[in-house]
């Protein structure tokens, strides 16, 4: 069962956090940046649910909590209607830089989450192509990483998982591609899109194959453990329960 | 130069792929990898051949002096002679029959004499069915719903006994549970004002040895605490005896922490490793016992029986519980004053007939993994984040072998972080 309050955390932080990653791995998405005339700092702002701003410029996308910094600004009045942006491309009410806010919609907006959805939800013929497979792969890690945090502080179910977590870091990758770091405190989870210094549990796939497999639902987790291609070490039960709200993620972006 | 040289898995290796080709997961479960408890995969047997005393052998022919004794069953020694005799034996007398076995009654008997607590006892095969049947009962008996657990509680695999966030499990599956904190007698009331009474049982296993940190042993003024809270609000007080039962007391832990559990559950150490688990019961909780709708296929056979009465019997006459004591603080001082050797500090925590190794050197437990692998590659077979078990077949000479196997690998694990020497 999903939450919908927690899918609008899942949307914000995993879905349109992805954003930031596309812009930095895309070339499609680096040259509608390119096109930008000036900066623009769109803010989503969800009542009862999460507010964030994408800063958008042509160096990239950066997401930041809170609307202070924002040019213009997208109101939903409940965590609903902003899932309906995700699924439906319903907008919601513009009450700041409409002007602007209107161009970048409809104009670089839209491309750039079009993009995303080639690459998040991509077709079997577009994975054929080792590139694309690759960074589609590479991008979902990312909407993952940001959607365990979402689940693991929003979903009630997940909130479980997350009560029994102690604090640390889990670092959390493919080998020699990337990886994210979870930043457990309190039992609240941040996700941080970058290498781990000091990561109390580690859990590295072994190449972006298996990554997709476990993404996919077509390899499973405990299976893959045990043939070793998952690397672990360090406070396991981190992992155990960052792989419980793992489930969750599948529940919510499945 | 490691004096040991680490073992080559091939052949056991070979052995688990074939598993994972018919068996989900290739060993399921605790005694398999996928727990987090084998790490890297590669250091570890996965498959055993044959098992004699405090030692068993892998596929490759590499011997292990086993400090998991099966998580908990070789509590004698493997193919203990005494009780392998008594099985076999019944073996050929019967077993599995329509009107169960005499030797049904001759244990029970055992275990009213053996257990401080015991009025009665019923039989079933795993801990799980113990503690199920505990709980049932608790709500038999009581008319009341909710359960009180201490937290890092580990009451088995039905689905009452999980957390909503394991597969398969339906938050309503434990919408009775209430996890209240180890010694913390205050939580535990203001728990029990927030349910209304609606309590119809504690249950708690005799200290904290869960995993992942170090065990916290019980005071029996604590359990006395908790004895009067179940005694004012009515509630049931169970001990989930399963992994501690008879390695600190034949009389059960309960009596060795001084107070009267009003059920037991009985499982690992029963009967050497034959499959048979019991609860213990108290005189007013006879009635509701018998009423209860719980039996199995097996519950009954005789082999177990004559296995576990075997069992008991030799215990008793090596007073285990002492010699466990004894021989589980050598093997860790052993342990520690080679970890201070080697710039390591291992902290022992628990009771030593059921000790817990923590390397405190860093707070992620890699040392400690890293360490462990090196001991189990060299034919020590310890668990990264679980309590380990002693068995009766150890002697001085396995201890002094174990000790040197840990120093071996400790100084590996030293070589290979400098950082370490300060």
């Amino acid at each position: 069962m999903k939450d919908t309050r927690a899918m609008a955390y899942v949307n914000m932080y995993g879905v349109l956090g992805a954003l930031e990653n596309l812009c930095a791995l895309d070339a499609a998405a680096r040259e509608i940046l390119a096109a930008l005339k000036r900066p623009v700092s769109l803010c989503f702002d969800v009542k009862g649910g999460p507010c964030c701003t994408f800063h958008f410029s042509r160096e990239g996308c950066r997401m930041e909590e809170g609307r202070a910094n924002c040019t213009c600004r997208m109101r939903f009045a409940s965590p609903e209607a902003f899932n309906a942006l995700i699924d439906r491309s319903k907008p919601g009410l513009p009450v700041k830089g409409i002007g602007q806010l209107l161009a970048f919609l409809t104009g670089p907006f839209t491309k750039l989450t079009g993009r995303l959805t080639a690459l998040l939800r991509p077709s079997e013929e577009a994975l054929r192509e080792r590139a694309f497979f690759e960074e589609s792969t590479l991008l979902t890690l990312y909407v993952v990483a940001g959607a365990i945090s979402a689940l693991a502080n929003e979903d009630p179910i997940a909130r479980l998982s997350a009560s029994y977590t102690v604090d640390g870091e889990i670092s959390l990758g493919v080998r020699d591609v990337a990886s994210v770091t979870i930043a457990v405190r309190d039992h609240h989870f941040t996700t941080i899109k970058a290498p781990s210094a000091h990561p109390r549990v580690i859990m590295e796939f072994a190449d972006l194959d298996l990554a997709h497999g476990l993404f996919t639902g077509t390899a499973s987790t405990i299976d893959e453990m045990c043939r070793g291609t998952i690397r672990l070490a360090g406070m396991i039960s981190m992992a155990d329960n960052v792989n419980r709200i793992l489930d969750r993620v599948s529940l919510y972006l499945g | 130069m490691s004096k040991y040289p680490e073992y080559n898995h091939e052949k056991s290796h070979a052995w688990f792929d074939r598993a994972r080709a018919v068996i989900p997961a290739g060993v399921y479960g605790h005694l398999g990898p996928s727990e987090g408890l084998f790490l890297p995969l590669s250091k570890w047997p996965l498959i055993a051949s044959r098992a004699q005393g405090t030692y068993f052998w892998d596929m490759d022919g590499n011997r292990y002096l086993d400090c998991m004794c099966a998580y908990g069953p070789n509590v004698l020694g493997y193919c203990d002679p005494d009780v392998d005799k008594a099985a076999i034996e019944q073996l050929g007398i019967a077993n599995c029959t329509t009107a169960p076995s005499y030797k049904m009654v001759e244990c029970a008997e055992k275990l009213v004499d053996t257990v401080a607590m015991a009025d009665w006892a019923f039989f079933m095969k795993n801990g799980t069915d113990a503690t199920t049947f505990c709980v049932m009962l608790a709500r038999a008996y009581t008319g009341k719903r909710k359960i009180f657990f201490l937290r890092n509680y580990y009451h088995g695999n039905d689905p009452w006994a999980m957390r909503a966030d394991y597969p398969g499990i339906l938050p309503e599956d434990v919408a009775h549970n209430v996890v209240v904190p180890w010694f913390d007698l205050q939580a535990m009331e203001a728990a029990y004002d927030q349910c209304k009474g609606d309590v119809a049982a504690l249950i708690a296993q005799p200290y904290d040895h869960g995993n992942f940190f170090d065990n916290r042993v019980a005071s029996p003024e604590y359990w006395q605490q908790v004895r009067a809270f179940c005694d004012r609000h009515h509630m049931l007080l169970i001990l989930d005896d399963v992994r501690a039962g008879f390695r600190l007391d034949l009389a059960g832990s309960d009596h060795y922490y001084g107070f009267k559990a009003d059920l037991i559950c009985f499982c690992k150490a029963l009967a050497n490793g034959y499959n048979l688990s019991a609860v213990c019961g108290r005189e007013p909780l006879r009635a509701t016992a018998a009423s209860l709708s719980f039996t199995g296929s097996y519950w009954m056979s005789a082999e177990p029986f004559a296995a576990c009465i075997a069992c008991i019997d030799k215990m008793r006459r090596l007073d285990t519980p002492s010699l466990f004591r004894r021989m589980g603080e050598k093997l860790t001082q052993g342990f520690q004053a080679a970890a201070r050797a080697h710039g390591f500090d291992l902290v022992v925590s628990g009771e030593p007939a059921l000790f817990y190794l923590r390397i405190a050197n860093d707070d992620s437990l890699m040392l400690h993994q890293e360490w462990v692998a090196e001991c189990v590659s060299r034919g020590l077979f310890l668990a990264s984040h679980h309590n380990h078990f002693m068995n009766a077949a150890m002697t001085d000479e396995d201890i002094a072998l174990a000790v040197d196997i840990a120093d071996d690998a400790f100084g590996v694990v030293a070589a290979r972080h400098p950082e370490l020497r300060g």
